[in-house]
């Protein structure tokens, strides 16, 4: 039963090399992914302009969502490694602990949207699509930066 | 050069779009100019590729510069398509002229990709070329 799956293989599609294009199609995929949640928010904040309809503090999610997505994306892997040359800033100790930072603000914002959704609109039963919005920005954000991040090959990097 | 006849055709494709883009606004039963909006970012769309292509000479073999330009590209032509279904979804322009704005949206931004495919992979990228 273990490994019925092994030699099963997609259907060939030689049409596209994907090998060369990988880094591009990421890149996009994750331009896509940022801005659409972006977008969904700046939506909302038109669509449900009161106080009371959507509490303008869930901002701040999406603002430490994109604070990390730089930061996370601001080391390449193979700084966290060590494989570059020089010191930079702290050497690997430092880029190991920008990344770790970076990442925690990224899950403690998404952990932060859902409660928002639940704790702001599911339970006190209000119209729920604003919380939808901030769950779905820092959602598409999250997506966003870790197709960005691990999506991408640095092998490709000339 | 590649050729006068893309560059017409270019041309071409380009004045199809403002014109749908002019169309959602000018148009008796839509008559407002909010999707004009969009013209900051077509204008912005290619500049990200643009430094990216300034900044480093190697043109085939993708790197870290080019990967953000296509992101901040990509952001900016869903930015161009966001802008208006946000002002249809609070009624500040109807629905058949947004629906006219996002067509104009894609005629023009294939083509500035039309441009860049055609005009773009010179051999040497360098200002001089204008």
């Amino acid at each position: 039963m273990a490994g019925f799956l092994d030699n099963f293989r997609w259907p060939e599609c030689e049409c596209i090399d994907w090998g060369e294009r990988r880094n591009a199609v990421a890149s996009i995929v994750a331009g896509v992914l940022f801005f659409t949640g972006w977008w969904i928010m700046i939506d909302a904040a038109v669509a449900y302009p009161t106080q009371e309809q959507m509490n303008h503090a869930f901002h701040t999610c999406g603002v430490f969502s994109t604070i990390a997505f730089f930061m996370i994306n601001a080391v390449s892997n193979g700084q966290v490694r060590g494989d570059t040359y020089g010191e930079g800033c702290m050497g690997r100790t430092g880029a190991r602990l920008w990344l770790f930072i970076g990442f925690m603000m990224m899950f403690g914002s998404l952990i932060a949207s859902i409660w928002i959704l639940f704790g702001g609109y599911v339970v006190p039963k209000k119209e729920v699509a604003p919380g939808l919005a901030v769950f779905f920005q820092n959602a598409f954000i999250f997506f966003s930066t870790l197709i960005y991040k691990f999506g991408r090959t640095e092998d490709l990097w000339g | 050069m590649a050729g006068i006849k893309a560059l017409v055709g270019l041309s071409f494709s380009g004045a199809i779009g403002l014109t749908f883009l002019l169309l959602g606004c000018a148009l008796e039963t839509y008559g407002v100019y909010w999707p004009m909006f969009v013209l900051i970012f077509y204008v912005l769309s290619p500049i990200p590729t643009f430094i990216s292509r300034r900044l480093s000479d190697d043109s085939e073999s993708s790197n870290a510069c080019r990967e953000l330009a296509y992101f901040l590209t990509t952001g900016i032509v869903v930015s161009s398509f966001g802008l208006p279904i946000v002002l249809a979804r609070t009624n500040t322009i109807k629905w058949g002229a947004c629906g006219l704005v996002m067509t104009g949206n894609a005629v023009i931004f294939l083509t500035i990709l039309g441009f860049f495919i055609v005009f773009g992979g010179g051999d040497d990228w360098s200002w001089e070329q204008w």
